[in-house]
């Protein structure tokens, strides 16, 4: 699942590693205690979803950035509609249940 | 940090990652951990749970970028690749030999052993013998022969032929462990 929205967050545009993980938090998901991106990102790269190109950063070192292929767009096409799919069965499943949540 | 990155840098470099994309991930690594660090982010929400364990990320992230070379053993293990097998020829080789000195030498006393009772059955037994039982030859042995002639020959050629093998199987070995030392 990280690695669709991996692919999702460079629908804002290409992004480094640590930009990415940037843009995670700011949609409110963190990765503690999820594996780190990097091994992502470089199996994303190896299959083909993501390109990749250095160009320097702002005053920084020339990093690398990623942008999703054609491939990873459509691979997000498909991910997204499984997840809306599931999502919308496990939320009829779960939906009616109603119990008191714990604080 | 510069410990986290430095630990990668050593286990790409065990695993036999060129030192171009080593560089290259270290680099990379450690210009987001620092600008983590400026904008007060932990390591830990830049490297999730791996940031307890540096040398299986490292391992992790070259694994699947493709760059851990398929052959690329640890220090000893060259030795080790070629040796193992050749060991187990070896022993396999010691083994076939010793089998095939077992039924040289097996035949060679059999056909000793034949021509021996023969000889005390037909010391003991009158002749002519009349056998109680129509239709088993008597003796029962091998008689002393061509057969077992032959039998004695064949034989004495596998004692020899594994002897052979032996003495030279323990040369070569030898030979080949002095030069691996």
């Amino acid at each position: 699942m990280l690695d669709l929205c991996l692919l999702a967050v460079m629908q804002e545009g290409p992004a480094y590693g640590y930009e990415m993980t940037k843009r995670l938090r700011g949609r409110g998901l963190s990765i503690v205690g999820e594996g780190s991106i990097y091994p992502l990102l470089a199996r994303l790269e190896r299959d083909g979803l993501v390109e990749t190109y250095r160009e320097a950063s702002n005053g920084g070192p020339p990093r690398k950035y990623y942008r999703a292929s054609a491939l990873g767009r459509a691979t997000l096409g498909d991910g997204v509609a499984e997840w809306r799919a599931a999502r919308g069965s496990i939320d009829a499943v779960l939906g009616p249940v109603e119990v008191e949540v714990s604080s | 940090m510069t410990d986290f990155v430095d630990e990668c840098r050593q286990e790409w470099k065990r695993l036999g990652v060129p030192d171009a994309v080593a560089n290259e991930m270290a680099t990379d690594l450690a210009a987001d951990l620092q600008e983590a660090e400026a904008d007060g982010v932990a390591a830990e929400e830049v490297l999730g749970s791996a940031v307890f364990d540096p040398r299986s990320f490292a391992a992790s992230w070259a694994t699947e970028r493709g760059v851990v070379p398929q052959t690329a053993p640890p220090v000893a293990a060259p030795v080790l690749v070629e040796e193992r097998p050749a060991r187990m020829h070896m022993v396999a080789v010691i083994a076939a030999l010793a089998v095939v000195a077992f039924a040289g030498a097996a035949l060679v006393i059999r056909a000793s052993h034949s021509a021996g009772l023969i000889g005390s059955v037909r010391k003991v037994v009158p002749a002519p013998f009349v056998d109680p039982r129509p239709g088993i030859k008597f003796p029962m042995f091998a008689p002393h022969g061509p057969a077992s002639g032959l039998a004695h020959g064949i034989g004495v050629l596998l004692l020899l032929v594994a002897v052979v093998g032996l003495v030279a199987a323990t040369i070569y070995w030898s030979r080949r462990a002095k030069t691996n030392h």
